[in-house]
């Protein structure tokens, strides 16, 4: 899995790709690892499918409760206490990993990082699941404070696909969430369209094809 | 009661009297007029609508805090008439048997079932000695994915029905007489006009015209099945709309 929260100037830009895997099969190629757990705060999974399934599903119920007897929506920081109050609790059963992700009217657009043991961080931005290990260079040159919707969801796009290309664990679809005080969008970039990164890799008809082919470019960014 | 036939059995709710009646039930639907409210709802054709009495008692109190429409779900509203006390302990109860519905069976608590568990549970009241029936009945409104809109009503003793129009509260005999007449021919009305006959009743039994702030109006529409209350510039317009019509 990889998986992605970005803050920008208006909200919060949340990626995902959609492989679950058991073991060496994949068991689905299009999964929706970003989930919704209010109208305004969404969850990117990683680790245990069933795992992380059943923590938002206490997470959405406990926030509907929230909700209605508040009068108003919940915000992202309730939202991430209540996921890190059951990882915490439940840690010797769990295999998890949650980043949340949403907007309030209090606090803007938020992240926040949900590992393994329970502990919250907020953060401007959060990566996750196995492709990760793969991105963190990536982002330490990558990242800007500020940036545009437009740039933040290209960032997120770029470092999902990187991610697909290095990462086994990875693959198939993009998916992303945009939340801000508008409201939500939701994005969906298909595999054949992303950038495969290694040009060695693209379909050869002969060996001719490739001793003729110029020789590999540096890797474009 | 004071003595009479009937005497001793008013103490014990879990008691009939020899004539076959359960009086503190009864005395929960006294407490219920008592409160010198009255609440009506009415269901459309793609719509349901119910009104209440707004009465601020007391002039140094914060209008915003008094209210008798509750939210059960996003989708499902509630009008108490009777004991307010009473009201919110119901409706904190429902609002989370509503979200744990959610949360087990993973769809929205449909209206006919919740307003079946408040009513099942006003009927365990009146069997268990250690507690008393509540001084409520309430009304649950929203619009069902397969029914259309629903409008139900739950009182004290347990009773639960589907209505096309109802009434509780002090004037409920004479609002459902009127309702009676205007629901006849099986009217399927719009939007508009089921809220404007929910108003206009409430302004037949009170005889009287109500300001826009004196007033309560929750609405569920199909076309956008939230539950909400509808603003006192919203009311202005029914309201005008109704004396401009008669």
């Amino acid at each position: 899995t990889t998986i992605i929260g970005v803050t920008y100037n208006g909200g919060v830009v949340l990626g995902a790709d959609s492989r679950t895997s058991t073991g060496m099969y994949v068991a689905n190629r299009a999964s929706d690892k970003i989930t919704q757990l209010t109208d305004n705060v969404y969850v990117c999974r990683s680790g245990s499918a069933a795992d992380s399934q059943v923590v938002s599903d206490y997470v959405r119920y406990f926030l509907h409760q929230h909700t209605i007897q508040h009068g108003q929506p919940a915000t992202v920081k309730v939202s991430a206490n209540l996921i890190r109050m059951l990882a915490y609790n439940n840690k010797n059963m769990l295999q998890t990993g949650l980043i949340v992700g949403g907007w309030d009217k209090y606090e803007g657009g938020k992240i926040y990082g949900i590992p393994l043991g329970g502990t919250v961080v907020e953060q401007p931005f959060a990566i996750g699941g196995s492709g990760s290990s793969y991105l963190y260079g990536f982002f330490d040159q990558a990242w800007k404070d500020n940036m545009t919707k437009e740039e933040a969801e290209q960032l997120v796009v770029k470092a999902v696909s990187l991610a697909i290309a290095r990462d086994g664990a990875s693959g198939g679809v993009v998916r992303t969430v945009i939340i801000n005080s508008e409201g939500v969008t939701r994005n969906f970039y298909p595999g054949d369209k992303l950038q495969l990164w290694h040009e060695e890799l693209e379909p050869q008809n002969s060996l001719l094809d490739i001793l003729n082919a110029a020789g590999p470019e540096p890797m474009a960014m | 009661m004071s003595r009479g036939s009937g005497a001793g059995y008013d103490r014990h709710i879990t008691i009939f009297s020899p004539e076959g009646r359960l009086f503190q039930v009864e005395y929960a639907f006294k407490a219920v007029k008592t409160a010198g409210i009255t609440s009506i709802g009415v269901r459309g054709k793609d719509s349901v609508c119910v009104v209440t009495q707004k009465k601020v008692p007391d002039k140094l109190l914060d209008q915003s805090s008094v209210t008798h429409l509750f939210p059960i779900t996003k989708y499902i509203g509630l009008v108490a008439t009777g004991i307010t006390a009473d009201a919110r302990s119901l409706v904190q109860q429902a609002r989370n048997q509503a979200a744990e519905f959610r949360f087990t069976y993973g769809y929205e608590m449909p209206v006919d079932i919740l307003a079946k568990w408040i009513a099942d549970k006003s009927q365990v009241y009146t069997q268990h000695a250690y507690m008393r029936p509540l001084g409520v009945v309430a009304m649950v409104m929203g619009v069902d994915e397969e029914n259309g809109p629903l409008l139900y009503k739950c009182d004290p003793a347990g009773h639960f029905y589907g209505h096309k129009a109802t009434s509780a509260g002090m004037k409920e005999q004479e609002a459902v007489n009127f309702l009676e007449k205007k629901m006849k021919e099986n009217p399927s009305f719009t939007f508009d006009e089921t809220v404007q006959t929910a108003i206009s009743a409430l302004q037949s039994v009170l005889q009287e015209d109500f300001k826009a702030t004196e007033i309560e109006v929750g609405v569920v529409r199909a076309e956008n099945p939230e539950f909400r209350a509808l603003t006192t510039e919203e009311i202005e317009e029914h309201l005008t709309a109704i004396s401009e019509r008669d």
